[in-house]
């Protein structure tokens, strides 16, 4: 029994000491040079201001197009938000310096993960927020928090996995979204699917279906993403 | 004879394309017209038309829409092989493998998403709708471009190896979306006609058995193809090998080394 | 009237004939040229190692 315990905490400060403390790197770095939130939030309220001009939406049809933007909004800023936590790496030749580390792959994984979770679900509060005002919606309601929280988390799942393979190629920022885009659209569909019946106050059996998708995905690329990115990284 | 570092030149010459696989490409070749001009018999001189609700000439193009969407499949199963393969075995025959699936995928993917929407127009009044089927489909189509546009946008062959096999992985995870997408949510895609989870009786018999000979004829030309492809991209790698290697050996010559035994 | 659907199934069926005769020419030219060029190469080796026999002769 002992031992197994002893197992497991050598497993806990293999994998998770190591992921949290590159996460919390991030975040230190984050708090300093406040790169990414500012522009990227700003960038996600100029997104939404921009689709309501597009879309003309009406106080009737706001419940219905509301979501959309949102996740349109959401969408966009995530991409650059996960485009620059590893372009700071690159440009800083940082990546082959934590590689050196004695670390697993898989905590350099979980750690750019964490990192990128934690600035899209701050992007994200901030971003309700707005529409709350701008959209007159009810967001604030747990179903919509929870579609939030793990639709992010197969955002940033999948999207660790590609921003690091995408920072090498020749087109670097642009072949993060036609690689990460087809691939999440599962999770885009579910969420928008979900933040439709919770916005618009339906049973909460509805939005759990939806939920129950998210939780799939979200497992599957859980499994596969830190797989691949073991690949990723051999030199 | 110089020899490069992984390749020796005289391999290309002894496994020339015209050479030794005459045979065996002449037989696949012939086998796959004859079962063509045999399935266009079928759909167009023996099976009867379909009526008003299946768009009464227009549903011959389900003889080929569905073998092209299986047949894609299939070739999406291939890349999601070579990708593992590649992975595993380090090897490049692998990645080619991925590489030539990949394409003749989005090739029958396109086809598909072409055929269903020529069919859609005269039975639904419209190109294209939003429904679940059409959607990942075309989301699966984006997907295996985005594989071949990673290998074109990379940096270097051992890179555009790797990254696009990770994503032949990754991608392989909408196939069973796209099929299952029928089944668990309501659109206007027509459901499984036939297999395991088809409604009883929704096709008359010479109907299904039209379509099970095109999609055996339509896995013949697919097997034409890979093999045709997927040869062709080897040898191009090996050639594109052997040229560095040789450039090199080259050099060695303008200085009066001696060659060949080394 | 049901022939008049007949355009559609014209277009599908062309547009797919169509497809698959680039492609199968496609691949047909790159294996021509990959066939040249492994004969170039054959005879600059060739050439190379007449050269180099002669010279060491």
């Amino acid at each position: 029994m002992s031992q197994y315990f002893r197992e497991l905490t050598n497993a806990v400060r293999g994998l998770v000491i190591p992921a949290v403390l590159i996460a919390w790197k991030d975040i230190l770095l984050e708090l300093r040079t406040k790169d990414i939130i500012g522009s990227v939030i700003i960038f996600a309220i100029m997104v939404t201001v921009v689709f309501n001009f597009a879309l003309n939406v009406t106080p009737q049809l706001v419940n219905v197009m509301a979501p959309g933007i949102l996740w349109v909004s959401f969408t966009f800023a995530g991409i650059i938000a996960l485009n620059r936590t590893f372009t700071v790496e690159r440009d800083h030749g940082s990546l082959e310096g934590v590689i050196l580390c004695p670390i697993s792959r898989d905590s350099i994984y979980f750690g750019k993960m964490i990192s990128a979770l934690i600035f899209l679900l701050i992007m994200e509060a901030v971003l309700l927020i707005i529409f709350a005002g701008l959209f007159n919606v009810q967001v604030i309601s747990l179903s919509l928090i929870a579609t939030m929280v793990l639709a992010s988390i197969g955002f940033a799942t999948v999207g660790t996995l590609f921003a690091a393979m995408s920072v090498n190629t020749r087109s670097r920022e642009i072949m993060l979204p036609i690689l990460f885009l087809p691939v999440v659209a599962p999770v885009i569909i579910g969420g928008v699917e979900a933040s439709i019946h919770a916005v618009s106050g339906n049973a909460f059996s509805e939005v759990l279906v939806w939920i129950r998708f998210l939780v799939i995905f979200d497992i599957v690329y859980l499994v596969i993403c830190p797989w691949a990115f073991h690949f990723v990284l051999e030199e | 004879m110089l020899r490069c570092e992984q390749h020796d030149m005289s391999d290309i010459r002894h496994t020339k394309i015209k050479g030794q696989w005459l045979t065996m490409r002449t037989m696949l070749l012939v086998l796959c017209g004859a079962m063509m001009i045999g399935n266009m018999y079928l759909i167009f001189m023996w099976v009867p038309t379909a009526g008003l609700s299946s768009g009464f000439h227009a549903q011959r193009i389900f003889y080929i829409h569905v073998p092209l969407a299986w047949v894609g499949f299939l070739a999406f199963l291939f890349v999601l092989a070579g990708s593992i393969g590649y992975l595993w075995k380090k090897d490049y025959r692998w990645d080619a493998l991925g590489h030539s699936a990949a394409e003749i995928g989005v090739l029958f993917t396109t086809l598909v998403l072409i055929s269903g929407v020529i069919w859609m127009k005269p039975v639904w009044g419209r190109w294209w709708l939003w429904e679940p089927r059409l959607t990942t489909t075309l989301i699966l189509w984006l997907i295996y471009v985005a594989y071949l546009m990673i290998r074109a946008y990379s940096s270097n062959p051992l890179q555009a190896a790797r990254y696009s096999a990770i994503l032949g992985i990754v991608g392989f995870v909408d196939v069973p979306i796209v099929y299952f997408a029928v089944q668990m949510w309501r659109g206007i895609h027509p459901g499984p006609v036939i297999g395991p989870n088809a409604a009883p009786s929704s096709l008359e018999e010479s109907m299904s058995t039209t379509l099970l000979f095109s999609v055996v004829t339509f896995t013949v030309l697919f097997a034409f193809l890979m093999r045709e492809r997927w040869s062709l991209i080897w040898r191009e790698y090996v050639v594109k090998n052997s040229v560095r290697n040789t450039a090199f050996s080259k050099h060695r010559l303008d200085e009066n080394f001696s060659l060949g035994d080394s | 009237m049901p022939s008049d659907n007949l355009p559609f199934m014209f277009a599908a069926y062309a547009i797919v004939w169509i497809a698959f005769c680039i492609y199968a020419f496609f691949i047909s030219r790159r294996q021509q040229e990959l066939e040249q060029e492994i004969m170039l190469l054959q005879r600059r080796l060739d050439d190379a190692n007449t050269d180099a026999s002669s010279k060491s002769a």
